[in-house]
């Protein structure tokens, strides 16, 4: 069963397409990365799932319902994590998710217990009565995790959730998703961390100003885009050409120019390190190609003009 | 239904939650303005103005300066309070992620501003009774005339806040709205003063009709009919005031 599905649903801000014609499913208990630049119209789908936003034309249901007209159902069912903190930094940590779990309907007698357990979840129950703006970034953000998980939700949806946050926050995020995803809770997450995406996703979508480019698992998207390796040199005019000279269907070599670096591509790592030989260049690096790659390469490695 | 002025209700209450922390200093600013009117022009310009349909000038002062508190906290309330909650600090937003709909957050505000510009202003005549210039008699409904003016100003201050291109303008709200209003209203010589035409434009003022009801609440001899025509007005004039401020503010909303 498909928890939201969207059928050409296109949402537009005055003359601009901010989401244009998209089509996707999420399926129950599946873990859904929504990939995309800034400006994409990622949080933009995303508002109109919780029927904040309301599409200008097409379809959208979420559970089997109209966004627009069961919105406070669809959201009792939700947890939101949204791109940005929008704590209330006019209350403490405990009074601040007293409030929502009283807005999402959480039993009176369930209150206390509720949100001690989320704390504790969240590593969080030693700041249970100081301030918002006594916490770190990453405690804000894990305060918003445990706004969003107050109401049991059935799928939990999460709009840059780590953006801005150090390693060991991410990772922390990282094992409690996939503790989410233990509990067959659905998740929809949007992220500019492809390791993040390549880590976490079942299924990923790639969006580019408004529109669906590419959809698929992390692995086959890498396979259809850019498989194999990737090879590092120095951008200077003289390798540029060396390697050009090689670059015909027989080689299997693609070049990519990036800002300072030349990126050679082969499906293959023995191909790669003859080419590199013969050229007589040391690579920087070499490494196997990821998720990275195939984003640079569908979105473009310039930015767009709704950056 | 149930379920919105349920939600609703929690809306409001957060806003309560946040002002019973601070409410003595919160609390302070709505009292001292009308005891500042009360000394400097009661008591200073009282004495060349000796009798006023034959009370003394500051208890001609007391009902209308304790329904303007309903204006002026209604307006603040949702203005700058409700603009940076709705456009900086994005609380409205954190809200809309639960069961709560743009609906709810307008019926907390309404309900928030109304009980808020009641309290506030029943607090006024509490102390203006304390010093003997009001009569207790029916004082009892003094709120209820207070809530609705409450309501009318606060859907004012809600359509400026669906209006104003950025959080400064709301002076200008300020100076070419609610000051004409607060002057302008009765509180501080009866209108028939006026030109015609200003005694006409007054009957816009939600402010106009909750001075003339509380007035006649509070001085002692209440005229029915006064009371009647201008509930009616006030009625009327609060609920477009609301209409409009929810169709201006729901949109802003929405993303
Ligand atoms: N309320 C709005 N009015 C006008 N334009 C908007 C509004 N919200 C978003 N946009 C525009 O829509 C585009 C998509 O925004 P958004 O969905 O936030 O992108 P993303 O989350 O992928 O970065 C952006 O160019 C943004 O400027
Ligand atoms: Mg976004």
């Amino acid at each position: 069963m498909n928890l939201v599905e969207s059928h050409m649903l296109v949402k537009k801000f005055g003359d601009f397409t901010a989401v244009n014609e998209v089509n996707l499913q999420i399926p129950d208990g599946m873990c859904f990365g929504l990939l995309g630049p800034n400006g994409a119209g990622k949080s933009t789908f995303i508002s109109m799932i919780y029927g904040v936003c309301k599409r200008t034309s097409g379809h959208i249901r979420v559970f089997g319902k109209d966004p627009n007209t069961y919105g406070r159902e669809i959201r009792q069912q939700l947890g939101i994590v949204t791109q940005d903190n929008y704590l209330d930094k006019e209350m403490n940590v405990y009074e601040n998710m007293v409030l929502y779990a009283k807005l999402m309907g959480v039993p009176k007698d369930e209150v206390a217990k509720r949100i001690d357990e989320l704390l504790d979840f969240m590593s969080l129950t030693h700041k249970k009565k100081a301030p918002i703006m006594a916490l770190s970034g990453g405690m804000q953000r894990r305060l918003v995790f445990v706004r969003a998980l107050l109401g049991n939700p059935r799928m939990v949806i999460l709009d840059e959730p780590t953006t801005g946050l150090d390693p060991a926050v991410r990772h922390l995020l990282w094992e409690k998703v996939n503790e989410l995803k233990r509990r067959g809770v659905t998740v929809l997450i949007t992220t500019h961390y492809m390791d993040e995406a390549q880590n976490l996703c079942d299924d990923i979508v790639v969006m580019d100003e408004g529109k669906v480019r590419e959809q698929g698992s992390p692995k086959s998207l890498i396979n259809k885009h850019c498989p194999g390796y990737m090879a590092f040199v120095s951008d200077s005019e003289e390798n540029l050409q060396k390697f050009s000279r090689r670059q015909d269907s027989s080689t299997a070599l693609e070049i990519i120019r990036e800002q300072n670096v030349l990126a050679l591509r082969s499906n293959d790592m023995a191909n790669l390190q003859i080419h590199l030989k013969n050229a007589d260049v040391d690579p920087i690096l070499i490494r196997p190609t990821n998720l990275e790659d195939v984003f640079l390469k569908i979105t473009g490695r310039e930015l767009s003009q709704n950056a | 239904m149930l379920d919105t002025m349920d939600l609703s209700w929690k809306v409001a209450m957060r806003n309560w939650a946040i002002y019973r922390k601070f409410l003595f200093s919160n609390i302070i600013p709505t009292l001292a303005d009308p005891a500042f009117f009360i000394l400097s022009f009661g008591i200073g310009l009282g004495g060349f103005v000796s009798q006023i349909d034959g009370m003394s000038y500051t208890q001609f002062m007391g009902p209308g300066l304790a329904t303007s508190t309903a204006l002026m906290t209604a307006f603040f309330s949702t203005s700058y309070n409700f603009y940076v909650r709705l456009f900086y600090e994005g609380i409205t937003h954190a809200m809309l992620t639960t069961p709560v709909g743009p609906r709810e957050i307008i019926f907390g505000e309404f309900i928030w501003v109304g009980l808020k510009s009641a309290g506030m202003s029943m607090g006024v005549v509490l102390v203006l009774l304390c010093f003997g210039l009001v009569d207790y008699h029916y004082l009892w409904a003094v709120p209820f005339v207070s809530l609705f003016v409450g309501l009318a100003c606060g859907g004012m201050g809600l359509i400026s806040t669906a209006m104003v291109e950025s959080i400064n303008q709301f002076q200008t709200v300020y100076a070419v709205v609610i000051s004409p209003i607060f002057f302008f209203s009765g509180v501080f010589f009866p209108i028939n003063q006026f030109p015609v035409v200003l005694q006409w434009l007054a009957h816009l003022s939600p402010l106009y009709h909750g001075v003339v009801i509380n007035q006649q609440l509070l001085w002692g001899k209440p005229n029915l009919f006064l009371i009647l025509t201008h509930s009616l007005e006030l009625l009327v004039l609060s609920m477009i005031l609301c209409f409009i401020a929810y169709k201006l503010i729901y949109p802003k909303m929405e993303r």
